[in-house]
């Protein structure tokens, strides 16, 4: 175990506690669900960093054919749909009880959130339809290159465009204007957290591949 | 079911009234019993999220270690 996991335990630890204890400004509708920022938001963050690691070595493994390459994009993929899957759901419930309604079909974010997620899943359905280590690794490369691209026009491009329940979108305040210096306190601190618990269950979920990998063919 | 309405119906009071004794005499209680019963319980749900939060840590620890451990192996028989 590398020290620096034992750091990410104990900050993530101290994230939600501090989430939830520290005081937050009374909002209007928010009320106490202000602090799902804490949370909700840094799923997005953690998935946009490990899809990008994904991104990074499908680039790699164009430019050299080593199935390491491969094993490590398709495991920071894998963790990052995890996220995104978390992402949803908080922020589903979330809005529930702010918007009053578990899905809101006119609202672009959620929607576009989903679809990121099921070109992700397409991701994985590609991978699954080849035996050959080497075309699979190649054609799954290709693909996640296309797949990344689409990520900042769904996320942030497209719905800045339209009108969002969202904030930060068209006729809405971005964040820096409407969120109350308190909540960054603990939003930053968690983005970091997050992010870096994500790395580390991409660091275990890479090495298990590779395990694996060398008993196949041991 | 509330499906539709977010007023607040009070089904609980009615059905639990006799069995649900909520947290009495907090007051008098220790001192980690009353801090939990304060501010509405929320101190409740922060210590079911840190349960849930420690025990998938205590998971992902266990999960590492033994992928280090398979790794080590693995390294020990290449070497031999």
């Amino acid at each position: 175990m590398k020290p620096w996991k034992y750091v990410v335990a104990g900050w993530m630890t101290l994230v939600i506690a501090g989430g939830f204890l520290i005081e937050i400004p009374d909002i209007p509708i928010l009320e106490q669900t202000a602090r799902n920022i804490f949370f909700h938001v840094p799923m997005w963050m953690t998935m946009f960093v490990l899809f990008l690691i994904s991104f990074w070595y499908s680039i790699k493994y164009l430019n050299e054919p080593e199935i390491e390459f491969d094993m490590k994009a398709s495991s920071a993929a894998t963790v990052g749909v995890a996220f995104g899957v978390c992402g949803l759901l908080t922020g589903s419930l979330w809005a529930r009880f702010t918007w009053g309604s578990w899905w809101t079909f006119a609202e672009p974010k959620m929607n576009l959130a989903a679809l990121a997620l099921m070109i992700y899943v397409a991701y994985f359905m590609l991978r699954s339809a080849f035996d050959d280590e080497q075309k699979r690794a190649k054609l799954a490369a290709v693909y996640n290159i296309f797949a990344v691209t689409t990520i900042p026009f769904l996320l942030y491009v497209v719905p800045r465009q339209l009108t969002s329940l969202h904030p930060g979108a068209d006729g809405n305040p971005a964040f820096s204007e409407i969120t109350a210096d308190e909540l960054r306190y603990i939003l930053y601190p968690a983005f970091i957290g997050f992010i870096a618990l994500g790395y580390w269950i991409y660091d275990v979920v890479h090495r298990y591949k590779k395990v694996q990998f060398e008993i196949d063919n041991s | 079911m509330q499906e539709d309405s977010l007023t607040a119906v009070d089904t609980l009071t009615q059905a639990y009234s006799d069995n649900w004794s909520g947290a009495p005499g907090a007051e008098e209680a220790g001192a980690f019993i009353q801090f939990m019963s304060s501010n509405e319980l929320i101190y409740v749900v922060l210590g079911v999220s840190l349960i849930i939060w420690l025990v998938l840590l205590f998971f992902l620890f266990r999960v590492d270690k033994k992928v280090s451990k398979l790794e080590e192996q693995i390294q020990s028989s290449k070497d031999a």
